[in-house]
């Protein structure tokens, strides 16, 4: 087969804006491809080589492909760079550039899609030192051979611009139409496609053993499953409407969604795009192998930096610290991360993806070894607003983004590749993102765990609320706190120890150690939240709920000029959370 | 089993840097009487066509004829770490496929490099009758090219029976360089009509820049919009030759 081929059809279908006339010239072309070559077109018309989970991108810098250009053409870099400034298209100037070619050469040999898919392969595959002179090479013996409109392409495909908006669904489409029987058969080739997430492989299957070849197809360890979407829904009502009256509501934690496959003593991690992240997670990956008791399984979870000091919740942006090439060893120790995991879709030979959610929990919950750093997500079953409410203000409280509420039926399977209304995200409309520092009293303490045994891990703080003259939990710090400032705390606060609860602190938690109200630190928080747990200004806000201040950090400033009275008071924070107030955008 | 040997490591750099130039991953055909390659550039625009006989050779065994493709700048790169007058020994292990280089002198030094599968394209030499053919010292064609380089990226290449004529024209600039019968730099001329083709200036220099440093006489062939023919005048029975395919000035 001949490239030109492709290049026709390409034409045709960038003419036209109808997905349905693009779908049948993409069966024409398909009809018309050999069946050892379908993969390969396939992808090529996405502009790939490979499924975008093996991670090989053609990676060509337009500067580059103009020097080919230019030494293929026989035309000066200027001339060609002037013409790209105009058409803004990389394949419009290469076509009117190669159809005035001036440059004669020995002889021409027709470009096969085979050629033409192997030479782009060595391009995208060469590395290392005199790689670019090794691509510049192959690209100008593609070029040299190539008509105007097979080099327009062809420059498109190794620059990454060829988007012919060619959707994976058209595609699918196009290939029930032309190998499965007619299009009802796409739900068939999409579920393979949902299960594997490679186009080319799926192509390739229809194509050689048609739709009962197709239908057969499994999931298979090291095949990512595309992953299933939530809707997003702002008020608990439409929730729990949606989801026939009650739910599992699940923390919906800060941090990268990960399905990891396993077999035996191999582990790849996938991020939700479904590229490979293994290697950003080494910590990760020994956690899978002690802890994931199956011999293959494919699970899925929520990768979340964390504290270990406090055992606290890490917000994304440190996670990202984790996405690099090089210093991944530095980057662990700096940034560790726990695995909650959530959903299995893949044990030991059984595929669950058919298998209601509670089932597939179930699934997870026996194949997970606990440990401190894989746990399966928190979750509880409500079947009320005022559940839904509570559950939400303490996830967000906990450091979550808010709630995941999943379907409980029959129908609620795991949907690959699709976003429905069997999941539904529960995340807040608005944040209040703090600016200032506050003072707080120290209330109580919580003792230390790992480096911090025999210390205090925590304290526990509050605001000074001046209508009652009492003192009103709002946070839990245990951040910012130096070597320094953990032996100075226990010599500073000791003196104030009280054997309970001092009758002035407002609070429902149970401190290991309690003080009476004294010390003054001063704390920067991420932002001031709803809570269901802490007291400060109970009420003022929304029924039932008080604030809690997320993310607290001591600043290292202690406030011993000020009395526990002269604190930030409970109406202060009340103002700074409707100060700052800000709708969130949907990300 | 192939080996072969020579004193200076110079000849063997001068050899690769020339190769090196027009092809990434050289196929060399290793027969009895001694080394040959022919290759194209990736855009099929120049052409190597080079034959070193045995005899230029210290030493040179080779008892089947055989293929054997190599990357070219790596071997280079192994090849410029000898200094002059340090011995290279290139030896290709059967078992292996690996090419081994031996560079001795100051002290000894053993690389080894992998063998890449070998091109079976052939490539025929073009044939074409030429009506000029001018003998120049490689150092005044060189000369020249420069001269043109300054003002454009191609140039024309015309010759009469009295004189070769190469003639640059840029935006703004333009150069007219005339080698004369008589001149020191042309040293032979023969036009059967008057002809004239042009070419690309970076090929033309990268090759006779790379080519200079075997030989001292360059012998050009052409005809009115043909390919272009350069012989580097080798010692021995050595062969250095380069085509070059013209561009086609339409307007």
């Amino acid at each position: 087969m001949n490239y030109a081929q492709i290049a026709d059809a390409y034409e045709k279908i960038e003419a036209t804006p109808k997905r349905l006339e693009m779908t049948d010239l993409l069966v024409e072309l398909l009809k018309n491809t050999p069946v050892n070559l379908i993969g390969k077109v396939v992808y090529l018309t996405q502009g790939k080589l490979y499924p975008d989970f093996e991670g090989i991108e053609m990676g060509i810098a337009e500067k580059l492909a103009i020097k080919a250009l230019a030494r293929v053409s026989g035309s000066r870099e200027s001339e060609i760079e002037e013409d790209l400034k105009k058409s803004g298209d990389i394949g419009e100037t290469a076509q009117a550039f190669i159809a005035k070619k001036k440059q004669s050469t020995f002889f021409q040999k027709a470009l096969t899609v085979q050629r033409v898919y192997e030479l782009l392969d060595k391009m995208a595959k060469t590395s290392g030192s005199g790689a670019v002179d090794s691509k510049m090479a192959l690209l100008s013996g593609l070029l040299s051979d190539a008509s105007p409109k097979e080099a327009k392409y062809i420059l498109r495909t190794v620059t990454g611009s060829l988007r012919l908006g060619i959707a994976d669904m058209t595609v699918l489409d196009a290939l029930a139409i032309a190998y499965g029987g007619g299009k009802e058969t796409r739900e068939f080739i999409e579920r393979a496609y949902n299960i594997s997430s490679d186009l080319g492989k799926v192509a390739n299957i229809v194509a050689e053993k048609g739709l009962e070849g197709i239908k057969k197809y499994k999931v298979e360890v090291f095949e990512p499953i595309r992953p299933m979407l939530a809707e997003r829904l702002a008020s608990p009502e439409e929730i729990l409407d949606k989801l026939g009256g009650k739910c599992v509501a699940e923390y919906k934690y800060d941090g990268e969604r990960i399905q990891l496959h396993k077999k035996g003593n191999e582990v790849v991690l996938f991020s939700r795009r479904l590229e490979k992240i293994s290697n950003q997670y080494p910590d990760a990956i020994e956690l899978v192998k002690k802890c994931v008791n199956a011999e293959e399984a494919i699970l899925e979870g929520e990768c979340v930096a964390m504290d270990l000091e406090t055992g606290e919740m890490r917000p994304f942006q440190e996670l990202m610290h984790r996405r690099r090439k090089y210093g991944i060893e530095q980057a662990m120790v700096q940034y560790p991360v726990s695995l909650f995991m959530f959903d299995a879709l893949f044990v030991d030979g059984e595929d669950l993806t058919r298998e209601p959610y509670l089932v597939r929990r179930k699934a997870l919950e026996q194949v997970i070894v606990k440990s401190d750093k894989i746990i399966l997500a928190k979750n509880v079953k409500v079947g009320n607003v005022k559940q839904l409410e509570e559950f939400f203000e303490e996830a967000i409280e906990d450091g979550c983004e808010g709630l995941m509420c999943k379907a409980i039926g029959k129908e609620s399977v795991y949907q690959a590749g699709a976003r429905g209304w069997q999941w539904i995200k529960y995340k807040r409309d608005y944040k209040s993102e703090m600016t200032d520092t506050v003072d707080l009293v120290v209330v109580g303490a919580f003792h230390g765990r790992g480096k911090r045994a025999g210390a205090y891990g925590a304290l526990l703080l509050a605001t000074y609320n001046k209508e009652k003259d009492t003192f009103e939990t709002v946070t839990k710090c245990g951040t910012g706190f130096t070597d320094k400032d953990l032996a100075i705390f226990p010599e500073m606060l000791q003196r104030h120890e009280i054997p309970r609860k001092h009758s002035r602190v407002q609070s429902t938690f149970e401190a290991d150690v309690w003080f009476e109200p004294a010390v003054v630190l001063e704390i920067l928080g991420a932002e001031i939240t709803l809570s269901p747990i802490h007291l400060c200004a109970m009420d003022s806000i929304r029924k039932g709920s008080g604030l809690a201040i997320r993310f607290p950090r001591f600043t290292g400033k202690y406030r011993t000029d000020k009395a526990a009275e002269d604190a930030t008071t409970s109406m202060e924070i009340v103002e700074m959370y409707r100060g700052q107030l800000k709708k969130i955008g949907e990300s | 089993m192939f080996k072969l040997k020579v004193t200076d490591a110079k000849l063997l750099r001068d050899m690769a840097t020339a190769i090196s130039i027009l092809v990434d991953e050289a196929t060399f055909k290793i027969e009895p009487d001694g080394l040959k390659l022919r290759a194209m550039d990736p855009s099929r625009v120049a052409m190597i066509d080079f034959e070193w006989p045995k005899t230029i050779f210290e030493e040179y065994v080779c008892n089947e004829p055989t293929k054997m493709c190599i990357n070219i700048s790596e071997l280079l790169k192994l090849l410029k770490r000898a200094s002059k007058d340090e011995a290279v020994e290139l030896s290709l292990d059967d078992k292996t496929g690996r090419l081994q280089v031996k560079i001795t002198g100051k002290y000894s030094r053993d690389f080894t490099m992998p063998t890449l599968e070998a091109s079976e394209e052939e490539v025929p030499t073009p044939k074409i009758a030429f009506n000029v053919k001018a003998k120049t010292t490689t150092q005044g064609l060189s000369q020249a090219i420069e001269d043109a380089q300054l003002v454009s990226d191609h140039v024309r290449i015309e010759a009469d029976p009295e004189k070769l004529v190469l003639n640059a024209a840029g935006d703004l600039m333009g150069a007219t360089i005339t080698l004369q019968k008589g001149n020191d730099a042309l040293l032979e001329l023969e036009a059967k009509e008057g002809s004239k083709a042009t070419f690309s200036l970076s090929y033309l220099a990268e090759i006779i820049k790379a080519a200079s440093a075997t030989s001292d006489i360059a012998t050009l062939e052409f005809s009115t919009d043909m390919p272009i023919r350069i012989d580097f005048q080798q010692q021995k029975e050595g062969k250095l030759t380069f085509f070059l395919a013209p561009r086609i000035e339409t307007d």
